[in-house]
């Protein structure tokens, strides 16, 4: 959940173009990404810069809902309609299910939502509770974080756990603290949004570190490069949180070209942006390598399924037909 | 219910480990016994997790039509992921309850079905209960923007031309169109034809034709029974210029097996297109004599 208003625009510099070249034949997994927000022109975008796999975590949508039947409406989208269009790209689209804190506030609102989710975690392709953990860090906030770790519990699965904005450092102490005290394995639980401020205590307490390339910029990015350099590649994961706001659904591929340019090894870039996502969330046994590897051939059959003949000479094509409204 | 039963469950052991067989029956006697939303709703989203032996990639056909009992149609298998299989075997298995404890049983399912969910819950139409209470349903998958759920309804289901009214039915034809399905796998389609469909579909043709888009030979043998002068003028013209034979046959068959005078004098006057009129190894071959 990613706060437009509380991105620091003076931080943001100039935008930084994809370099397509440096990441040629690479694979891509963005593990946080909010594609309702975003078009069908970035699909199409990522999917051209080697995007193959995303997961979209359920959030704050820009202003607060009023009932629950948006609720149920927005997460049917994630493993609906959103999952579909994905697939016109070859992009194989997952979703982490959760309350997200903001809303966590309206606790009458936040108790209906709490029965409403195991209609959906148990979805296939839902590979964990997210994204879940503090915004003001109120009460309300505290007690919604405490029952859906529970849940993530019961449900064996991941957890994706947004960090706030204001009062990071020590919102995300208190976010790994309240999960250990729940006895949740740190193996299981994605920290999102870590800065240089927090990677630390985040690793060394046996979490995932995800890192969101917010300012889409090469200052972004480069901080993201030393990190890596800083840290290794263990237990780090590269996002582009792409919303609303302003930010960038290439900010993944854009991150590894600057990577290949700073002699960070292919190895190392490919396990940030890509198997440290498979491996984190892996863990929901909702997905693994050999289902994304096997992906691009299944979708193409799906694409054609019940529709068997491809007429004399055509290619098989993006089924761009059914993304226009018929 | 026994053949089909077996039939299915033939199908279905198949593909899996005795030990997911067992879960699987388990799960569905269960829920025979005590069809609880909350069991129901687990079993059904469950299936996935039931079979993890299965390679998902797999996809079954079985020839002919599978049929149910006498109070329910058919279902026409072709190309099913196996979990839609055993999620419509599933639904089977729900006992007929009173008329809105069994609706919204289903309901409840559609409500929170993700995309392969909702397009076993949309195959499965022929074979739930009180048949006549799912026609809004059925339009609701018609209108589906995701192209296997709205496949799901299309094509290779007999329920649409046996319960929808004209309105809805020429709505589902026209949207097949549009989104460029396998004409031919639309069931009950020769049964189902009408004039005012044809009205709609010589319209489409001739926004198709001022675009220089390809139109779909397929939509001339549906006019082909109510060919009128709006019609023949567009085809007269289409039959002259175009390059594809499978274009030139749809409208030689239809100027040929038509009433409308002007096209059968077509014919008459160039009998170079004779030839064409031959159905074989066309896609509306067979279909003709098609009878459901």
């Amino acid at each position: 959940m990613c706060n437009y208003s509380e991105r620091d625009r003076a931080s943001m510099g100039e935008r930084v173009a994809l370099e397509l070249d440096l990441v040629k034949g690479f694979r891509f997994f963005d593990p946080h990404i909010h594609m309702v927000s975003r078009t069908t022109d970035d699909y199409q975008a990522m999917a051209d810069a080697g995007v193959v796999a995303v997961i979209e975590p359920a959030f704050w949508v820009g202003q607060p809902r009023t009932g629950i039947d948006t609720f149920r409406d927005y997460y049917s989208s994630l493993i609906g309609w959103e999952r579909f269009r994905a697939s016109q790209f070859g992009i194989r689209h997952f979703c982490t299910i959760g309350l997200n804190s903001r809303e966590a506030n309206n606790e009458a609102l936040a108790e209906a939502v709490m029965e409403l989710l195991p209609f959906f975690i148990y979805k296939e392709g839902v590979v964990g509770i997210g994204e879940i953990g503090f915004d003001d860090q109120t009460a309300a906030e505290e007690k919604y974080y405490r029952l859906q770790l529970e849940l993530a519990k019961e449900a064996a699965l991941p957890v994706q756990v947004h960090t706030p904005h204001r009062d990071k450092t020590k919102g995300t102490s208190r976010s790994m603290d309240i999960a250990l005290e729940h006895g949740l394995d740190p193996g299981k639980v994605i920290i999102d949004h870590n800065t240089e401020e927090t990677v630390k205590e985040v690793l060394d307490k046996g979490f995932w570190a995800a890192f969101t390339i917010y300012p889409f910029t090469k200052m972004g990015n480069e901080r993201m490069v030393e990190i890596v350099k800083q840290y290794g590649p263990e237990r780090i994961l590269v996002n582009s949180a792409a919303d609303w706001g302003i930010s960038d659904p290439l900010a993944v591929p854009k991150t590894a070209a600057l990577m290949v340019k700073s002699g960070i090894s292919k190895e190392v870039i490919e396990q940030v942006c890509f198997k440290n996502a498979v491996a984190a969330f892996g863990q929901s046994g909702q997905l693994d390598e050999s289902m994304l590897a096997e992906h691009i051939v299944i979708d193409q059959g799906q694409k054609f399924e019940g529709n068997s003949i491809l007429r004399g000479g055509q290619q098989p094509r993006r089924d761009a037909g059914s993304i226009i409204i018929s | 219910m026994k053949d089909v039963e077996a039939d299915l469950q033939d199908q279905i052991t198949r593909y899996l480990s005795n030990q997911e067989w067992n879960d699987l029956t388990d799960q569905v006697n269960r829920l025979a016994n005590d069809p609880q939303p909350n069991t129901l709703a687990r079993v059904f989203t469950g299936v996935p997790r039931t079979i993890r032996s299965a390679d998902t990639a797999l996809r079954i056909t079985v020839d002919g039509a599978v049929s149910v009992d006498s109070g329910r149609l058919p279902l026409l298998i072709r190309d099913w992921p196996l979990a839609r299989l055993i999620r419509v075997w599933v639904l089977m298995n729900i006992p007929k309850l009173e008329l809105s404890a069994y609706i919204s049983l289903i309901e409840r399912l559609f409500q929170y079905g993700e995309m392969e969910e909702l397009a076993a819950l949309y195959a499965a139409l022929p074979i739930y209960h009180y048949p006549t209470e799912w026609r809004f349903r059925c339009t609701e998958g018609i209108r589906s923007n995701m192209a296997p759920v709205r496949q799901a309804v299309i094509l290779n289901n007999p329920y649409p031309s046996h319960f929808l009214d004209e309105g809805a039915w020429n709505q589902l034809v026209l949207k097949a169109f549009f989104t460029d399905e396998n004409i031919p796998q639309i069931i009950g389609l020769k049964t189902r034809n009408n004039g005012k469909l044809a009205g709609a579909l010589v319209d489409y043709a001739y926004e198709l034709y001022a675009a220089k888009r390809n139109i779909n030979p397929f939509l001339w043998i549906l006019v082909a029974p109510f060919l009128d002068e709006r019609a023949y003028r567009l085809m007269e013209q289409i039959i002259q210029e175009s390059q594809q034979t499978l274009t030139r046959k749809a409208i030689a068959y239809a100027f040929g097996t038509g009433n409308f005078a002007p096209a059968t004098d077509f014919i008459t006057r160039n009998s170079e297109l004779t030839d064409l009129r031959n159905t074989a190894g066309t896609p509306w071959d067979g279909w003709l004599d098609q009878t459901d």
